[in-house]
């Protein structure tokens, strides 16, 4: 290390710069450009609250059963052996792999009045297009592959020793979960709720064409974003929006570093 | 309590099957199951905890088939090849969880994890946590662990492997003690025959899934059923076609020995030594002498001598 690498660093710092750092610091400036007390202004309008509220919701509903249904299937993935095992452990790698907005179509054809879904759901008086709830549906199905990606191979690495340990030692399914797998694997799991929470505070496509963009009711944070830019030329708007969004981010990117150092130290412990 | 295993077999893919093995382990008794790696050793220690099924077959613990028992009901100590400690746990803690599981008083789990460190000599380790300790301790907490919950019978599977010598034969000689204080009958599985000569007072001896001979230590080595018992049980040669114990051979003059060849190496390792001889069949054996014996009889290689096996000496 030291001085002998500045040539590669130079050139890393500045690609960062131009594709990051720019960009954030054009951001802070435009959104503080007119002061603070305009940016608050424009932050606490009704139409900016309601988009922030709903962000907010749609990650309290949609992290919290990604994460029970991710740590379900990691141990059923990790800890078993069943008919049709890679299929499931593929399909849930499928909402990452395609474009969001491939996801958000393919929902409106599923729950549209038509859909196959959406026939009956209808009937019953349930809407799930053009409503919160499907947006909360589209942003649990962008998301649900974290969890399990961060925990699988942390069960793999673990073994069943300790557990099968723990099952001569008179201890059921529920008490192994509880006093020996779920402390195991709680950073990993920790992990993959973090990124599970980025994805769902940031996601745009797929909530977009399910949403159908109804300003204070199925506008997201970062939809009501566009939407001031794109709709309303509200350029301020979108700036604070956008600036209050990206420090939501970025404190969530910065518990995950913090996870990931005292994971790394976890590990050195245990070597 | 008495286990007897009854025609038990277990498949998965080809290695570490077990085939149809039966055995009685007496009350009491500390049985050493001993086989080379992929013989089904610890396929078989995991049947009788019921971790695994056998295809076939059943397991009685003193009278009681416990073959469809789960393992969380069998009370049975298991210690694991690598001790699985509950990582995040301190010792305390990994010691009484068969008892906390099984909801006992706070105030008698603290006095009975007291008394098993003690036993274990693990007290002023009580805080510490897993990661903290040397192999040695790990395995004496995996001990207490085991034993925390009374078992009926004991299972420990390479108990020593994972150590380094010092610390291997030092735990040896502590589990045989510790076995006569306590006195459960215990099933440890090993490949080391050395470790299972000295710890174990009923020997079973597998291959390939079968058990090949079972019995008292000391018969087996004396009596071996087959020629594999026979290597695998202590030092072997060949001579005159069969399998022989190199101290049970000696070097005597050409004309005394049931065979005569030339000496082709000596080994001297201090207490004994080592000599090789080509015989005159052409094929080659090796006798152990001690230091003694080496000294007196001014042996070199190249010289002709006669073998033949102590015991065939006629007075």
């Amino acid at each position: 290390m030291g001085r002998r690498h500045w040539p590669l660093r130079g050139v890393v710092l500045l690609y960062l710069g131009v594709l990051v750092g720019l960009p954030v610091v054009f951001l802070v400036l435009k959104a503080l450009g007119h002061g603070f007390p305009a940016f608050w202004s424009e932050i606490t309008k009704p139409d900016a609250l309601s988009a922030l509220k709903l962000s907010i919701e749609v990650a309290a509903i949609a992290v919290p059963i990604n994460t029970v249904v991710g740590v379900g299937a990691a141990l059923l993935v990790a800890r078993h052996n069943f008919f049709g095992k890679r299929v499931l452990d593929t399909i849930f790698d499928v909402p990452v792999a395609i474009s969001p907005v491939i996801i958000g179509v393919a929902l409106v054809l599923a729950y549209s009045r038509i859909g196959w879904f959406g026939a009956p759901l209808t009937r019953w008086g349930i809407m799930v297009l053009f409503s919160p709830l499907g947006v909360v549906l589209a942003t649990m199905t962008v998301s649900l592959p974290y969890v399990l990606r961060s925990i699988v191979p942390v069960l793999l690495e673990l073994g069943v020793d300790q557990e099968q340990a723990a099952r001569t030692l008179g201890a059921g399914r529920v008490r192994i979960f509880w006093y020996v797998t779920l402390p195991a694997i709680r950073w990993a799991v920790l992990y993959g709720v973090t990124l599970t929470l980025a994805r769902t505070l940031g996601e745009f496509g797929a909530v977009l064409v399910v949403s159908g963009n109804i300003t204070g009711v199925t506008q997201t944070l970062p939809i009501y974003i566009f939407d001031s830019w794109d709709q309303r030329f509200d350029v301020l708007g979108s700036y604070s929006g956008a600036l209050v969004l990206a420090m939501m981010s970025m404190a969530v990117l910065a518990v995950l570093a913090l996870l990931r150092r005292r994971e790394r130290r976890l590990r050195v412990d245990l070597a | 309590m008495s286990i007897s295993l009854k025609h038990l077999t277990k498949h998965y893919g080809s290695t570490n099957a077990v085939e149809d093995v039966s055995a009685e382990i007496v009350h009491g008794s500390l049985t050493a199951v001993l086989g080379p790696s992929g013989s089904g050793k610890s396929t078989l220690l995991k049947l009788i905890s019921g971790l695994e099924r056998p295809d076939q077959g059943s397991v009685v613990i003193d009278g009681e088939d416990v073959t469809d028992v789960d393992p969380r009901h069998r009370d049975i100590g298991f210690c694991f090849q690598h001790y699985a400690p509950f990582r995040h746990m301190n010792v305390t803690k990994n010691v009484g969880f068969g008892l906390k599981v099984r909801k006992r008083s706070p105030k008698e789990i603290d006095a009975r994890v007291k008394e098993l460190l003690a036993l274990v000599k693990l007290e002023h380790k009580a805080k510490h946590y897993p990661a903290q300790l040397s192999g040695g301790e790990r395995q004496r907490m995996a001990l207490a662990r085991a034993l925390a919950i009374e078992p009926r019978v004991l299972l420990l599977d390479e108990p020593f492997g994972a150590l380094d010598a010092v610390v291997r034969a030092e735990l040896r000689h502590w589990v045989k003690e510790l076995h006569q204080q306590i006195h459960v009958t215990t099933v440890l599985v090993t490949h080391d025959q050395q470790e299972a000569m000295e710890v174990a007072d009923q020997l079973i001896v597998m291959r390939s899934g079968r058990v090949v001979q079972s019995g008292d230590p000391l018969a087996l080595y004396e009596r071996p059923a087959t020629d594999f018992v026979h290597e695998f049980l202590g030092p072997s040669t060949t001579f005159a076609g069969e399998v022989a114990r190199p101290h049970d051979l000696e070097l005597v003059s050409v004309y005394q020995g049931t065979m005569k060849g030339r000496i082709t190496s000596i080994v001297s390792l201090g207490f004994e030594a080592q000599v090789t001889v080509e015989l005159s069949d052409g094929t080659s054996t090796w006798v152990q002498l001690s230091r003694n014996e080496l000294a007196s009889m001014g042996l070199r290689v190249a010289l002709l001598v006669g073998v033949r096996r102590r015991d065939d000496v006629e007075f």
